[in-house]
């Protein structure tokens, strides 16, 4: 018998957890179907944000739930969540499925796969930020990377970067060049107030990135939409 | 926020760095880039200023501000640097209705302008912005909102009706069913929940609060009394307005993330002064009203909290050189604390870690040093990524493939409130409808695939419909598919096989659902019996995957069957047939073999297929006729 084939995004996910899991990661997991509390509210996103709204987040019908609910438009609500649920030292890395309504194209899913990490710890700053993602990099690519920080917000992290990385020396196509990978910060003090942990006490940071992207600079795959299409002419390659 | 370099010179003065080295110190320490163009003959940049400092930066002077922090060089004129004098006229009133909604209206009247065009620099600079020239008096009010980011808005004074001896505005909101002809001549609908400019002698509607001014009273050639408006506008009223009538502008776009109540009366000092040197006129006065006032509150911020969160070793100086350099004004406390009060235009700096954030990127991220956290034990491992590990060996062995469907569907229990498309407006509560598309769809390309029959399988959330509730739950589901040609019946005996294996792997039993070819079972549900996990087993090495993005046109498959003289090898001819099918030929495989009478039959079957197009008969018949002749000179029988 001929063997099968892994989805890439299940290669990766392996791939990502061994890699965190080694220094100590729990892979956390939360609800696709997420209450409005837990996917703004407990981020500290203002009430008016802009994200909140139908352009931009699918809603549920309020006959279907008992209480607002979305697709969740991202992972971090699984950082809220197990902060409620935990005492500090918490590590937990969090890949899953999460959903934007936008419109698509080759480098755009309504729905996508994204990868979110946190740290919670006494004196965990900037630098376990840099020094925690630069690791994981050079295991995931293989090679020695560089990471740099560019100022950019988030309404649930402050001091909030945009995260560029370089591939060093490989012969790969995206090696010596920067490119822009995620978002993260530290954790704002109001999320952690929100989820219960004291913020004079214990500092954390996050960061968020999209697993689909990642898939691109691995594989070179051109269009992200091929990973949700069924097409075994393109999962068969992997 | 398009920046022209001429313009920030203005502020900045002739010793500015270059755009190019503009573009370079607000990337790694204030905002990112889009690009750097010239048009004509000035450079303009385009920045890409974060929600948080909108209501600063969506300016020229803000930007100017910004790199003179950056760079430590004061600004040689800032207009936001001496609150200007001004004198009150009589001749104008205000009333606003709400003080949220409308927290500043400020209004200027002056007298004997000459409208005309606008004097070169200042068509230049909001030329190479994108913003069209109108006359002296109108650009001035634009020239205003990108270099200071007050929205503001100038009527006739002569056609707008007084009220007894006073032009008297209002400030409110609107009636259902009235309208609005804002400038340009468009109509938008109001309701109660859009704020409008009114006047208040016949109380029409005059403007869009925040959002665009009316036509009312709109300055022509002849116009040579003006009056002047600026007001500070609710944030989420001026979006939901916006969005509501479906009309976004510069103006809105800066209310909706919120402009300084401060800043009104620099601006309207600023147009003013501008208006009389370029048209010329008098001032005769202002009117204000100002009823909430929002002020920056000091913020109490340590060193070691500094430091601690940013993992650096800055010293007591080096933050208040940054705190002078930013604009902060601080003082210390007997305990060591700095309290930190921001300028009036930075709405942003509320919290410590405001201020933690401003001295770390003005400082340097880039000075940050990486630290990897020392490794401890896992102390929670995840059940279900555990088994789904487990089940994608056992299914991947036996010869399926992983699949990742849509989460949308046409038609199912659960419907969301807004969709992105008519046919996925559901979210799937199975994944069998997922995996038999997956299965028809894929069957197709068997002989492209090189593979005997069609197997997939997905692990994925499902959402079904629970009295007031949505719940959802993992869900497996394989498929097999036998022949392309659809279902044959016998697919479920090869899927009672693989629910055997499944059981064996899992310990327990799965009575998945059957239907065509397809088995689901409720993954969330089997987990929660199996026993808990102690550790990861470890990731197989993937092979070096080199990804090749697929045709999208379809294969064609064509057999050939030679008797070839006994001791010639299959690879033998293998090769020759590669040699010769040319390009469009992705793959070869021998199908049958066998040895009679001291020859050997081999059968083989070729799949071609164009990257670009749909490949005909004929083009295919032809290369393998060019095929057929090699072969026979090769003394091997074509069957």
């Amino acid at each position: 018998m001929q063997k099968g084939h892994r989805h890439p995004l299940s290669h990766m996910i392996a791939e990502i957890n061994r890699i965190f899991s080694g220094l100590g990661f729990v892979f956390a997991e939360g609800p696709e179907a997420e209450t409005e509390h837990y996917n703004f509210d407990m981020l500290n996103v203002p009430k008016d944000h802009p994200a909140r709204d139908m352009q931009d987040t699918f809603w549920f019908k309020d006959s279907d739930v008992s209480e607002p609910t979305v697709l969740r438009t991202h992972t971090s609500p699984v950082q809220a969540r197990y902060m409620e649920s935990h005492e500090p030292p918490i590590r937990v890395i969090v890949p899953g499925k999460v959903f934007r309504n936008e419109s698509t194209d080759a480098t755009h899913e309504a729905q996508f796969y994204q990868l979110e990490g946190l740290y919670v710890d006494k004196g965990v700053h900037l630098g376990h930020l840099k020094g925690t993602i630069e690791y994981f990099f050079s295991k995931f690519f293989g090679g020695e990377t560089e990471v740099r920080f560019r100022p950019s917000f988030f309404p649930f992290v402050e001091p909030g970067v945009e995260v560029d990385m370089m591939l060093k020396g490989s012969d790969s196509k995206l090696a010596n060049k920067w490119i822009e990978v995620m978002g993260a910060g530290m954790v704002h003090p109001n999320v952690l107030k929100e989820a219960g942990i004291d913020a004079e006490k214990f500092s954390g940071f996050a960061f968020g990135m999209g697993i689909d992207r990642l898939a691109v600079m691995k594989y070179g795959i051109e269009d992200v939409r091929d990973l949700y299409t069924g097409d075994l002419r393109f999962v068969n390659q992997f | 926020m398009k920046v022209v370099h001429d313009w920030l010179k203005e502020y900045i003065g002739d010793e500015a760095p270059t755009a190019t080295e503009i573009a370079e110190l607000l990337t790694f320490h204030s905002f990112e880039i889009e690009e750097v163009v010239s048009v004509g003959e000035d450079d303009v940049i385009d920045v890409d200023v974060l929600p948080n400092r909108s209501a600063d930066c969506l300016s020229h002077r803000g930007i100017a501000r910004e790199i003179s922090t950056l760079t430590g060089k004061s600004l040689v004129y800032d207009p936001l640097a001496t609150k200007p004098e001004m004198s009150e006229t009589n001749k104008l009133k205000i009333t606003i209705e709400n003080a949220e909604a409308c927290r500043h209206f400020d209004l200027a009247l002056i007298t004997g302008v000459t409208v005309k065009e606008s004097p070169e620099w200042l068509q230049r600079r909001l030329k190479a912005i994108g913003q069209r020239s109108i006359n002296n008096v109108v650009d001035a009010t634009n020239y205003v909102m990108f270099g200071l980011g007050q929205p503001t808005h100038v009527y006739d004074a002569d056609k707008f009706l007084k009220d007894g001896d006073v032009w008297h505005f209002g400030v409110r909101l609107a009636k259902g069913g009235e309208t609005v002809t804002t400038l340009g001549g468009d109509e938008y609908q109001v309701d109660e929940t859009i704020q409008v400019i009114t006047n208040e002698a016949d109380g029409s509607y005059v403007g869009l609060a925040g959002i665009k001014g009316g036509a009312h009273a709109e300055l022509d050639g002849k116009t040579t009394n003006i009056i002047l408006e600026a007001g500070n506008f609710a944030p989420s009223l001026t979006r939901k307005a916006s969005q509501k009538l479906r009309l976004q502008t510069d103006a809105s776009k800066r209310f909706e993330n919120g402009v300084s109540t401060n800043i009104i009366l620099y601006a309207i000092a600023e147009l003013t002064r501008l208006i009389l040197e370029i048209a010329g006129g008098e001032l005769e006065g202002y009117a204000h009203a100002r009823p909430v006032d929002i002020n920056n509150q000091s913020v109490s911020v340590t060193l070691s909290h500094m430091n601690a969160l940013l993992g650096l070793t800055l010293i007591e100086g080096e933050v208040e050189d940054i705190f002078e350099r930013v604009g902060f004004v601080y003082t210390k406390t007997a305990e060591g604390a700095w309290e930190v009060t921001a300028s009036f235009e930075r709405t942003d700096i509320t919290i410590a870690e405001d201020v933690i954030e401003e001295v770390g990127r003005i400082y340097g991220y880039d000075k940050v040093v990486s630290v990897v956290p020392e490794a401890v034990p896992v102390v929670e491992y995840n059940h279900r990524h555990y088994y789904s590990e487990l089940v994608r060996d056992v299914l991947v062995a036996n010869g399926f493939s992983e699949v990742i469907t849509s989460s949308f569907r046409k038609k199912d229990q659960i419907q969301l409130l807004n969709a992105l498309a008519s046919d996925k407006s559901y979210m799937r509560s199975s994944l069998i409808k997922n995996i038999t598309e997956s299965l028809d769809k894929n069957a197709a390309f068997t002989d492209l695939l090189g593979a005997e029959d069609t197997r997939v399988f997905e692990i994925g959330t499902v959402f079904t419909k629970d009295e007031d509730t949505v719940k959802e739950h993992m869900s497996l589901s394989f498929g097999v598919r036998l022949k392309p040609s659809g279902y044959s019946g016998k697919e479920d005996k090869v899927l009672q096989g693989i629910v055997t294996a499944l059981q064996e792997a899992l310990g327990v039993d799965i009575n998945p659902a059957l239907e065509k070819g397809v088995a689901e079972i409720d993954f969330s549900n089997i987990i929660s019996s199996l026993p808990p996990v102690t550790g990861y087993d470890s990731v197989a090495v993937a092979e070096e995957i080199s990804y090749k993005a697929f045709s999208s046109y379809p294969s064609m498959s064509r057999d050939i069957a030679l008797w070839v003289t006994e001791g010639t090898t299959a690879e033998e001819v293998m090769q020759v047939l590669g040699e010769h099918s040319g390009e469009l030929c992705v793959r070869t495989s021998l199908f049958d073999e066998f040895t009679k009478d001291g020859r050997t039959s081999l059968a083989f079957r070729l799949v071609f297929q164009a990257p670009d197009r749909t490949l005909t008969d004929e083009e295919v018949n032809a290369i393998m006729e060019s095929i057929y002749k090699v072969a026979a000179g090769k003394d091997w029988d074509v069957r």
